[in-house]
């Protein structure tokens, strides 16, 4: 098809959308059943036209059809084919009609599924699903049109190409597990939306967005873990976070949701922080949206922003559109979000919830301050004052080491109060292995936040182990069962619960990981063949150097030889040093590029850089890096993505 | 040629759309679909319920509340439910 239908498909998108929130305008002021039916099936059609331009833009960019700017700009003749799908995302207008097609996705799921549910928060659902639809359409259809032809003055014979940053195959998994979190997080915002204007407290649609929740938070971690796994592989700086102002767009709504998780389940059980579970699910929608803004405004300068426009003040005006909405609706419903209940203790579940999602939103804060402090000092002092990591982690590693203890406490208490007895008995065993951590890590040396840190560690596992111990041992008491089938079980039937405490310990694993830079050593220099070098008690010898012309790129290639302070044998690293386009007659085009090796284990990574080349001496100029326990933060990732899937499970009603 | 083929399927699916979308238009009348979600609500409320007294005497089993907290909120859910079937029953 061609690119025309692609824009008329934008086109219709738009119209229907219209029609379908005014009908459903209509319906809500009249009543009648069948222009709800109208209005739903607009919606739907809504996304069918989304669906098809999106299919529409994806074929041009297989075909390489360069009469599409887009096209021309973002793929070349040689870009393999997964990166021409991928380049989907990697440019403005295409990342925000990605982001359209995966909300239409949504949209038509919650439409389908709540077909005989929900009928009275439906209509307003729809609404504001159509509503954030119609604002993207905007964007695609008048300020920014993925289908715009080639402009004249651009060369377009090859294609521009893909940045070569973006050629990683984590990059092309990355932006979509991203986009899937962010643009989940408005369909709990719609249905808390509905519930707002309907005046809804009742528990039963937070039952139902508890599981949207949790699939747009596990796609938000999924995002946020393999952003930070492609920085680390292909940004060549030897880590993996760097309070980047895109990694803290996307970090921001990952906090308030967190918050969202475990506060509902006070609200689900116990009926109590009505309002502030309103505020934290704006908030978080919010947060998608202004992270979007921060990473297509060009406002931030980010090593994860590719894309630079004068999109600002829309995304700025839609988010101020939402917060105005929706607080505004809330503040008039006050009388309804009154919770009927009180916290009765400050040593029950409920208050441990209420200071963990305090902490939450204190550590959203600092990171929203310190995202935004360089462009309101610009604003304010005309100066622009930078906001770099050491800010960042002097502020945030206190609260969130605050927030790694609470992760340990909330499971030790009880709901409504925890006696002084059960106090005693539940803290005992992780508070004495905690004491055992704290005298163990300084016996060998550590210091500071590092014993803090893997101390509480500790007392968090134990306390995660403390309740698997007292369901299992409930079940066999209970059943008689063998302590396999009592395992089984307890997870089995209580997946929420068993799956959050995976989750915990999922987390653990990643501050295992966190705490391991403290222990980083890095160096540079530089080898001709058959010369070494030492870092870290490593010896790197440089056995050959060699070239290579390979379809999109030119490589040379160097062969570290790897032994440790014995002599033993470790490993042979391959890292190069690539120049991208390097077929364009124009040199300006042409794009150098550093490719990692990594040599990864449990206890420490051994991460090497070919930084440059000089060629006439025949040198390589390299980084070594060796950066102990980072293996443990993707483990983590893993494990918290394995707990979320058991917590998302669904149970056998019975 | 090609231009003309795409505006057509365009045309067609912009025509099929519209008839899918305004056929409940014609429909002359109804069923009270509120009437039906109240009662399928109740139902979802009531198994709900019946979730949270189990967990209850999950935390009450692992020793997480003690007997009087647990007699209590159990009878709390338990009233609830009851008040719950009855309504289901009188629709």
């Amino acid at each position: 098809m061609t690119p025309i239908a692609g824009g008329v498909a934008l086109s219709l998108a738009f119209g229907f959308g219209l029609l379908a929130v005014l009908t459903l305008l209509f319906y809500n002021k009249y009543q009648d059943q069948r222009l709800f039916l109208v209005g739903q099936r607009l919606a739907l059609g809504v996304s069918f036209f989304i669906f098809l331009a999106t299919f529409i833009l994806s074929y041009q960019l297989i075909i390489s059809n360069f009469d599409v700017d887009y096209v021309a700009r973002y793929t070349s003749i040689e870009t393999p084919t997964i990166y021409k799908i991928s380049a989907l995302w990697a440019g403005q207008s295409g990342s925000l009609l990605f982001w359209l097609f995966i909300l239409s996705i949504f949209s038509t799921i919650t439409i389908l599924q709540n077909q005989h549910k929900h009928h009275e928060l439906m209509p307003w659902v729809i609404i504001s699903l159509t509503v954030t639809q119609i604002f993207f359409l905007i964007l695609t259809n008048y300020v920014t049109n993925p289908f715009q032809p080639t402009e004249a003055d651009f060369i377009v014979a090859n294609g521009n190409g893909l940045n070569p940053l973006l050629q990683n195959i984590t990059m092309a998994i990355h932006p979509p597990t991203l986009y899937l979190g962010y643009v989940g997080f408005s369909v709990p915002f719609a249905f808390a939306f509905s519930a707002l204007v309907n005046r809804d407290t009742s528990p039963l649609w937070i039952q139902s967005i508890r599981r949207w929740t949790l699939v747009a938070w596990l796609f938000l971690s999924m995002g946020i873990i393999l952003g930070g796994w492609w920085a680390y592989q292909e940004l060549g700086w030897g880590g993996y976070w760097a309070w980047d102002p895109v990694e803290n767009a996307s970090f921001m709504p990952w906090l308030t949701a967190t918050a969202f998780i475990h506060s509902i389940i006070i609200q689900e059980k116990k009926d109590m922080l009505r309002l502030w579970n309103m505020a934290l699910i704006i908030l978080t929608f919010t947060l998608c949206i202004f992270g979007t803004f921060l990473t297509r405004s060009g406002v931030m300068s980010s090593v994860h922003s590719f894309t630079e426009s004068s999109l600002g003040p829309i995304f700025l005006f839609f988010v101020f559109f939402i917060m105005i909405v929706s607080f505004g609706i809330m503040y008039t419903r006050l009388d309804v979000l009154k919770s009927p209940r009180k916290i009765e203790s400050f040593t029950s579940r409920e208050s441990g919830f209420l200071f963990n999602n305090m902490v939450f939103v204190v550590l959203c804060f600092a990171v929203f301050w310190g995202t935004l402090f360089p462009v309101i000092s610009e604003a304010v002092r005309g100066t622009k004052i930078t906001v770099g990591a050491p800010f960042f982690n002097q502020i945030n590693t206190p609260i969130g080491l605050i927030l790694l203890a609470l992760t340990g406490i909330g499971p030790l208490l009880a709901w409504r109060r925890t006696g002084s007895k059960s106090l005693i008995r539940n803290f005992t065993f992780p508070l004495v292995m905690c004491v055992i951590a704290v005298i163990l890590f300084f016996l060998v040396g550590f210091k500071g936040y590092v014993v803090v840190s893997f101390s509480l560690c500790v007392f968090v596992t134990s306390a995660i182990m403390t309740e698997f111990y007292k369901g299992i041992r409930a079940r066999k008491n209970k059943f008689n069962e063998s302590l396999h089938l009592a395992l089984m079980k307890i997870v089995s039937k209580n997946r929420s619960r068993y799956g959050g405490y995976i989750v915990h310990l999922g987390i653990v694993l990643m501050f295992i990981g966190f705490t391991g830079h403290a222990f980083d050593r890095e160096k540079e220099f530089s080898l001709q063949v058959g010369q070494v070098d030492h870092v870290a008690g490593y010896e790197f010898e440089l056995l050959k150097l060699t070239e290579s012309e390979r379809p999109n790129h030119y490589a040379w290639i160097s062969e570290l030889k790897v032994t440790d302070h014995q002599g033993t044998f470790i490993t042979n690293l391959y890292p190069e040093k690539r120049v991208y386009f390097h077929r364009n007659p124009d040199i300006n085009r042409r794009q150098p590029h550093s490719e990692l090796d990594i040599y990864s284990t449990l206890n420490k990574d051994i991460y090497s850089i070919f930084s440059s080349i000089d060629n006439d001496n025949k040198t390589a100029f390299l980084k070594i890096m060796v950066n102990p326990l980072v293996r443990w933060v993707w483990v983590g990732g893993y494990i918290l993505v394995f707990g979320t899937l058991i917590a998302l499970w669904p149970r056998k009603e019975k | 040629m090609e231009i003309l083929r795409d505006y057509g399927l365009i045309f067609i699916s912009f025509v099929l759309s519209m008839i899918y979308a305004i056929e409940p238009l014609f429909m002359s009348k109804l069923v009270d679909i509120n009437k039906r979600d109240d009662h399928n609500s109740l139902k979802r409320k009531k198994v709900m319920i019946y979730r949270q007294i189990k967990e209850l005497e999950m935390e009450h089993d692992i020793g997480n509340i003690n007997d009087k907290d647990f007699a209590k909120m159990r009878d709390e859910l338990k009233k609830e439910v009851s008040e719950l079937i009855s309504q289901i029953k009188s629709k």
